[in-house]
């Protein structure tokens, strides 16, 4: 039965061969490759050419899987074997025909090749990306801590100038110099917000704040602004509107800001509307919608989307400062509360800017109490001896400008982690107080922070160290806190800034 | 008589072995990747004619593997040089070339190796010049088989130190 059925239903997927010494085929069943007997092997497919040497051995079997053959107009992968013998039997050659085996394999590894290569190249491309997004950041981030040195020179020397006797036409002038110097400020802040935003290190901090003096305060400044482009400005503030919120105060100004900004920059004549109204207040959440209309220059609906995007400006003309960086801050600070901003526009009429936001609503929110800003006082009966870490000539010069304007304080300044520790061991000197600059040349200024954290005598390690930086991310502040710094003054500072924070720690 | 020599294409898959072979033999090029599993043999008679000679070069295309150490050594019997491919554009496919080329060393000494790093044309001549330290020394030439730039000199010149 068994014989039967293998008569019946084998299939001949084995050709047998006897070749001789020099590659002549002597024999073969043809089952495979009809008529190649009486060929020289090597004539039917360059595979058997690498046969000639192998031909002389004895005894051996060797096998080759997997090989592509081609004969006559037919095509098989199979595996072949060749069997050499001691004594006069000559070799035999064996070719099994496994092609349906190994196409079923060639499918399964172009699936697993092709995505092994697709994963590769995709990694390679994110770590491209990535690579390219740091060296941007890290480049805005070091070029905007550059330009705040020099800005604090120009901020500090300002406020000097100012208080030196000057006739009204000089004090103009100074008047231009501050409002640039305050507009230069205010885009290294919109860069390095960007910076942080897209690096996803910018998070909202959750907190009780005043709606309805949020928004006054808005429609103050911005009715002077408005008058002295020679605009009128509206505001409508629903009565409905709730005082106290939960939600991120510092980021919705900055939003309404630069919205507010963005309608007074396109507008030439007319007027600015400011509209803010309750949608709703639903299981403890409050959505506030916020409307800004102008009947400025306007856009072309083809044009909405791209006005969001970071240094677009698209208006052509150059007669509209600033590099673009306002509505892309608000897009991105507007999507952190999980919400959008909406554009309607008509190219020559006007814009509307509107957005609903969500905001922590309920009973228990209530407002910190706000004190009064202290004046800034020191004991009028001593001096303050102030060690100065800062290797930055204009700064190193505005903090002597500020300090000798009060007449209260010994300066001393250094600008090497050597002279730092030798300055403060020093028994001469009794420092109050130390300001450190951070990115000094030889050391960062919070290795030497550490540094004087560890000196062995408790008057020195314990004094107050202000930090003076504008590296002042999140993960800055931390690291400045580990290494032992009491607070930190945000370059650019001007006398109010360095001297308030001094105050704090000189009694 | 003429003279035949076997030459074996190693290296990662997906680097364009078969790119390289097709376009020596054919002068042919397809963007479609399909994996070569087990061996292709082409042939192809070369006139190298500084040294007057014919060459058939009996070329193998091995199946490619990320581990030289999962190659067939029954498909390296016999053979006359090596062409080790990587892929300019793929890490992965070089970052073990010089193990590799130890390993090809040490089991076939004294046998030509030509190194190559093929997809020239998906890269600038900056980034291999910015790159050269990470493709090794040990890199003679970079090729593009859908250009076919380098292709030819590259297998005629093993054949001519194969034939020396």
């Amino acid at each position: 039965m068994l014989k039967a059925y293998k008569e019946k239903y084998a299939k001949d997927l084995i050709q047998y061969s006897i070749i001789d010494l020099t590659g002549l085929i002597v024999e073969s069943d043809g089952v495979l490759f009809p008529n190649m007997e009486n060929q020289n092997i090597g004539d039917i497919h360059p595979f058997f050419e690498c046969f000639y040497p192998l031909l002389l051995s004895k005894d051996e079997e060797l096998v080759f899987s997997c090989i592509h053959l081609d004969y006559n107009g037919k095509s098989i992968i199979g595996d072949v074997i060749l069997k050499t013998f001691d004594g006069v039997k000559l070799p035999l050659l064996t070719i099994h025909d496994l092609t349906s085996h190994y196409n079923n394999y060639q499918t399964t590894a172009q699936v697993r090749n092709e995505s092994v290569i697709h994963s590769q190249i995709l990694e390679l491309k994110n770590s491209y990306l990535k690579e390219k997004e740091e060296f941007k950041n890290t480049f805005i981030a070091n070029f905007s801590h550059e330009l705040r040195d020099p800005l604090t020179g120009i901020i500090t020397f300002s406020d000097i100038l100012e208080k030196s006797g000057l006739n009204q036409q000089q004090q103009n002038y100074l008047d231009i110099m501050k409002s640039s110097s305050n507009f230069l400020k205010k885009m290294i802040d919109d860069i390095l917000d960007l910076s942080k935003i897209e690096v996803g290190k910018l998070n909202l901090v959750i907190e009780p704040f005043d709606l309805i003096e949020l928004i006054e305060d808005l429609k103050q400044s911005y009715t002077i602004k408005a008058k002295q482009k020679g605009l009128e400005f509206h505001s409508n503030f629903s009565e409905k509107l709730p005082k106290v919120l939960g939600g991120d105060a510092l980021r919705l100004r900055q939003v309404l800001s630069n919205l507010l900004n963005n309608a007074l920059k396109f507008t030439q004549s007319g007027s600015v509307t400011f509209n803010v109204s309750l949608n709703q207040i639903r299981a403890q959440k409050a959505s506030i919608h916020f409307e800004i209309i102008d009947t400025g220059i306007g856009i072309n609906e083809e044009n909405i989307d791209a006005i969001f995007n970071s240094f677009t400006q698209i208006n052509d003309q150059n007669s509209f400062k600033g590099v673009g960086l306002g509505l892309s801050i608000a897009k991105y600070l507007v999507e952190l509360t999980k919400s959008k901003i909406n554009v309607t526009s008509e190219y020559g009429k006007g814009s509307t800017f509107s957005t609903s936001i969500n905001f922590l609503a309920n009973q228990t929110l209530k407002l910190s109490k706000k004190t009064q800003p202290k004046p800034i006082i020191f004991d009028k009966d001593r001096k303050y001896n102030i060690l100065l870490v800062e290797d930055s000539e204009i700064t190193q010069l505005s903090v002597l400008k500020i300090l000798a304007s009060k007449g209260q304080f010994f300066l001393d300044i250094v600008n090497t982690p050597e002279d730092v520790i030798s300055k403060i061991t020093n028994f001469d000197n009794e420092f109050d107080l130390v300001l450190m600059d951070i990115k000094l040349k030889e050391k960062d200024g919070d290795d030497i922070a550490k540094l004087i954290r560890k000196l062995p005598e408790k008057q020195h390690r314990k004094i107050p160290i202000i930090a003076l930086t504008a590296k002042v991310f999140e993960e800055d502040l931390k690291r400045y806190k580990k290494a032992g710094i009491n607070d930190v003054i945000k370059k650019p500072f001007d006398q109010v800034s360095l001297l308030d924070t001094m105050s704090k720690y000189l009694k | 008589m003429k003279i035949s020599k076997k030459i074996v294409l190693l290296g990662h898959f997906g680097v364009g072995k078969s790119s390289l072979i097709r376009r020596f033999v054919e002068n042919t090029f397809s963007e479609d990747y399909k994996v070569t599993i087990g061996v292709h043999i082409l042939k192809k008679n070369v006139t190298l004619t500084e040294a007057d000679k014919d060459v058939s070069l009996v070329i193998w295309d091995l199946e490619g593997n990320d581990d030289i150490n999962n190659t067939r050594m029954s498909y390296l019997l016999g053979t006359n040089g090596f062409i080790y491919v990587f892929d300019v554009t793929r890490p992965s496919t070089y970052q073990n070339l010089e193990s590799d080329l130890k390993f090809i060393e040490s089991k076939y000494a004294n046998i030509p190796i030509k190194v190559v790093g093929n997809k020239k044309d998906l890269v600038t001549n900056e980034f291999i010049k910015q790159n050269n330290e990470k493709f090794g020394r040990l890199t003679n030439c970079y090729t593009s088989a859908k250009t076919g730039n380098n292709v030819e000199d590259l297998f005629n010149k093993l054949a001519e130190e194969l034939i020396k």
